[in-house]
């Protein structure tokens, strides 16, 4: 088991090598990253980054989705190990094996999801694994309590310490986090997107203990993508935009234009634009569509009043950040959302109710989810079985499966979308990303869907297999499909999109139309905090 | 290299040969000089021990496959044994009489109702559909509703007519061959609802179902843990003798009620959409749903057949014991779970098929047959029994070189020893060489 890798070893002495040759931090950095790179199963995910952090410093750092800041901070946490690259902590370099290394560094990471146990107090989620012990056997509760007292009183927060967890509201639990962080003498505190679930009188109160932490000395990394909190609490901002390091500046010099240009501006790649199509019939209207699941804190509007038609040969494209509700509208229009529907579904003139995937697919609609593992493939079988299953109730007679016709439909789609494969018979999980996209959209495209809905279509796939599949939905929308594309990528929702609806935090904050849409305009409808008046520029 | 994966393909077929020629190679033989293994009274009866386990392997190894488990088969057959020896030996209302013939009742009906639907879908379907095309059949009321809806009501109608018919004297054999299997499905059906419909995790219903089906079984024998004998001829039909019999003077009667099992539920999950469904499911139950599979309905099935099958085992158990007892089927669960295993079948689900079980559960037969004809203490039985199923399904899952590596014993390339470290590595030292200007 201790055996390792002869590529480890390389690895590891090339570190040494890249962080001797780096010369030390000026005084006032507490924490550097040198070139940091890194790579998930293939897909590099940060290309050569460097971020500096201040003592004492509110430093913001932003990005669009998939930018690389989570993965970047989980670097300097130490969750990631494996990385290229650089870390130095006062000036030292320094190499962690895992988030105990990080604390001891004095790095601290507060996560979107709270690392809270919900049925213990404050005060031992606090000290959880550090309980004070008399004998070395027994927990001091009253040392416990005390200790949890006093850290919330420094930090100017009023809470009981021995109220549960499960009890304070989101905002609070927040700050339990905050203090749990202190307890650990955390010089380094990370906070990856703190305020998405706070209210506005929550927030305010998290500032006052950010600013507060600054001044004593603490240097607070500050992920968010409201650009209004971070121009009012940061002292500095990086900005990241496809796993690069785009720019590091006083928050003053840039303002809000500029951060955004920063995290969108680069230019639309080498495709080109399709000619706008013509507008066919409307097939699909969408009225007030809402969607309300229900969590055990209670009930969660997660999409509210969200219209729109739908026209034949049209690509409609849904913008806007994580968690906005973009996977929601078309789980709710395909039938496999969780949750109480609201709204009105007009399909060719007729009312519909899609209560189900298979009430969705007899009417002629087809979805491609956001995760093709997870949700899309079977992976242990053949691309044939794959291609096959939405179809084969209907090409099966007396329940028989009809393999010539299946296999009729795999090599139909193996040579229309070019799937790479050594054959139909081979299994999904072999498959490179892009065919295995392939494969799903394949499937979907046997049954002759008249709508088509994908989920981040491209999400994770080459360059080429992008290009093939851009070229195909062109293709599908020319023969008249109406398809809506939901992506979390700028330029290419501005590259296939017809109009382009925008949302936020689970409404619907604007449809633009082709010649309006712009990378500015769809981040500036899809930023919270920001313009949230209904804008249509059609 | 073709002819090694072949032989690796084909390993469980070796383990079963291997098995065999063991068998043969170390058995006693008989003071005439004849081989007793090979013997065709011994091979008959392996396959006649194996029978029962294998009937609710065959339903286990479905409800596998879909990625759920049926921990409730042994109580199940243990039920279906006691109604079988009730309505066997006792006439009149008995409370076995009582449950059993609705069930049936109900049954034949949505079988048959079910069945007449389908057969007008596949007519009206038409010969030849154009590959691509949605075809979403609506039958008119009266082929889709009227016609299916009589003839199950007849069906049932003549269902009860002949069951209660038998109810004033005993049940013959065709009855109870009717009435178990019933019962026994109607079980699987509850356990099914209840984890379709509240989003339990099958182990867990299952596991109630178990105790409760045991309970149940208690209740209905009367007296705690009653057994009921059954002696054919004297308190119960001589026809029922049938059932463990020799067919044709060569197979075992409940060996032939295995193997047709075998070939008709194979059959089913090779040539049918239903089983496309079923592996669809275990193999991704979220893309299956998403893909327009009706999920709930292929569960129910599943487990409905695997109860369905525990019923007919139930009904074997009592010709080959001569008795109903509420505790037959303790661990017949886990025997049929191993059987599974052994046979290939993913306990994730999505993966396997009946051959293997077939292979599975022979194997596990012939094993114990060796182990009976050595003498070998029965509780040294067992720990050889366990420690074959653990090598069985290691070599099953891992190639041998990844076995071998995993005790320390080989090196190989392969990323099961190395853990997170070996393949952090890996990944790393590839980006390296990215990042040196090797990019393709």
């Amino acid at each position: 088991m201790a055996r390792r890798e002869p590529g480890e070893l390389e690895h590891s002495r090339d570190r040494t090598t890249a962080a001797a040759q780096h010369v030390p931090v000026e005084s006032g950095g507490v924490l550097a990253a040198r070139a940091v790179s890194k790579e998930f199963s293939g897909v590099r995910v940060l290309w050569d980054v460097d971020f500096e952090l201040r003592r004492g410093e509110v430093h913001a750092l932003m990005g669009e989705n998939g930018a690389g800041k989570s993965t970047l901070m989980k670097i300097l946490a130490g969750v990631h190990t494996d990385y290229v690259g650089a870390i130095e902590v006062e000036g030292a370099a320094v190499q962690f094996a895992g988030v105990r290394e990080a604390e001891r560094a004095g790095i601290a990471i507060i996560h979107q999801e709270l690392n809270l146990v919900p049925e213990l107090p404050v005060a031992d989620n606090i000290f959880l694994g550090r309980e004070p012990l008399i004998a070395g056997l027994l927990v001091d509760r009253r040392a416990m309590r005390n200790a949890a007292q006093s850290l919330l009183h420094r930090l100017g927060i009023d809470l009981d310490p021995d109220v549960r967890i499960a009890d304070l509201r989101v905002g609070e639990q927040q700050l339990v986090e905050i203090a749990k962080a202190l307890s650990l003498e955390a010089r380094i505190l990370i906070m990856d997107e703190p305020t998405s679930a706070l209210s506005a009188a929550e927030c305010e109160i998290l500032f006052k203990v950010v600013r507060q932490l600054a001044r004593a000395g603490v240097a607070i990394i500050y992920i968010s993508h409201r650009i209004d909190e971070v121009m009012a609490i940061a002292d500095r901002v990086t900005v990241l935009r496809d796993g690069r390091h785009v720019v590091t500046a006083p928050i003053a010099e840039l303002g809000r234009e500029a951060i955004i240009r920063a995290m969108v501006g680069r230019a639309i790649d080498e495709h080109a634009r399709r000619a706008a199509a013509d507008r066919g019939a409307p097939i699909l209207a969408v009225r007030d569509l809402s969607l309300e699941i229900s969590r055990r804190q209670g009930a969660k509007q997660v999409l509210a009043g969200v219209s729109f038609d739908l026209h034949r040969g049209e690509v409609l494209g849904i913008g806007g950040l994580l968690g906005a509700g973009r996977t929601e509208i078309l789980e709710t229009i395909f039938g496999s959302a969780e949750g109480r529907r609201g709204g009105s579904i007009v399909l060719d003139g007729a009312a519909v109710e899609i209560a189900s995937p298979i009430a969705a697919q007899k009417l002629g609609l087809a979805l491609v989810p956001e995760d093709r593992k997870a949700r899309g493939l079977h992976l242990t079988a053949p691309i044939r079985d794959n291609v096959a299953l939405p179809s084969i109730g209907t090409i099966s007679r007396f329940g028989f499966r009809a393999f010539a016709q299946e296999a009729a439909l795999a090599k139909k789609a193996v040579t229309d979308l070019r799937i790479r494969c050594e054959g139909i018979e081979q299994a999904a999980q072999s498959l490179s990303g892009g065919n295995q996209q392939k494969v799903v959209i394949a499937k979907w495209l046997a049954t002759a869907p008249s709508i088509l809905l994908l989920d981040e279509p491209t999400r994770g796939i080459d360059v080429g297999a992008k290009r093939e599949i851009y070229d195909l939905i062109f293709t599908l929308a020319g023969q008249g499909m109406a398809i809506i594309a939901v992506t979390s990528e700028l330029p290419e929702l501005l590259l296939l999109s017809d109009r382009i609806l925008v949302m936020c935090e689970g409404r619907m904050t604007g449809m633009l139309d082709r010649a309006a849409a712009s990378q500015e305009a769809v981040m500036r409808l899809a930023a919270p905090g920001g313009d949230h008046a209904l804008r249509s520029a059609s | 290299m073709s002819a090694l994966r072949l032989l690796s393909r084909t390993k469980l077929y070796w383990g079963l040969a291997l098995i065999f020629l063991i068998g043969a190679m170390s058995s006693p033989v008989s003071s005439s000089g004849r081989n007793i293994f090979l013997s065709t009274g011994n091979l008959t009866d392996v396959l006649r021990q194996v029978s029962i386990t294998g009937l609710v392997a065959t339903g286990m190894t479905i409800v596998i496959l879909i990625g759920g488990i049926d921990l409730s088969v042994g109580s199940v057959m243990a039920f279906a044994t006691v109604v079988s020896a009730m309505l066997l030996t006792q006439a009149g209302w008995t409370g076995s009489a009582l449950l059993g013939i609705p069930a049936t009742t109900l049954v034949a009906f949505v079988a048959v109702a079910a069945l007449i639907h389908f057969v007008f879908k596949g007519l009206a379907r038409g010969k030849g559909v154009a590959i691509g095309h949605r075809a979403d059949i609506r039958l008119d009321p009266m082929r889709g509703r009227i016609l299916p809806i009589a003839g199950g009501l007849t069906v049932a109608c003549l269902v009860i007519w002949f069951l209660s018919g038998q109810v004033s004297s005993k049940f013959g054999v065709i009855a109870v061959l009717m009435t178990a299997p019933c019962v026994g499905l109607v079980f699987g059906l509850i356990s099914g609802v209840i984890i379709v419909g509240g989003r339990l995790q099958p182990f867990i219903v299952t596991l109630a179902m178990m105790v409760g089906a045991l309970g149940s079984a208690r209740l209905l024998a009367g007296q705690d843990s009653a057994v009921l004998p059954v002696y054919t001829g004297s308190n119960a039909t001589e026809d029922f003798e049938l059932l463990r019999s020799m067919a044709w003077g060569v197979i075992p009667v409940p060996g032939l009620f295995f193997i047709a099992a075998i070939v008709i539920f194979g059959s089913l999950l090779k040539f049918t959409a239903f089983g496309r469904y079923v592996f669809a499911i275990g193999g991704n139950e979220d893309a299956a749903r998403l893909s327009g599979v009706d999920v709930v309905r292929v569960k129910l099935s599943a487990y409905a057949i695997s109860g369905f099958l525990a019923g007919i085992a139930g009904v074997l158990f009592v010709a080959q014991y001569r008795q109903g007892k509420p505790d037959a089927g303790q661990g017949l669960e886990l025997d049929a779970i191993a059987a599974v295993v052994i046979g290939g079948t993913s306990l994730m689900g999505g993966r396997g098929g009946l051959v293997g079980t077939l292979v599975g559960v022979l194997i596990f037969g012939l094993l114990s047959d060796i182990l009976q004809l050595h003498n070998i203490n029965s509780n040294l039985q067992l720990v050889l029994k366990g420690l074959i199923i653990v090598c069985t399904v290691l070599v099953q899952e891992r190639n041998l070189g990844q076995v071998l590596a995993a005790f320390g014993l080989a090196r190989t390339k392969g990323e099961v020893t190395g853990g997170t470290t070996g393949r952090a590595g890996q990944r790393t030292a590839a980006l390296q060489q990215e990042g040196n200007g090797g990019n393709p």
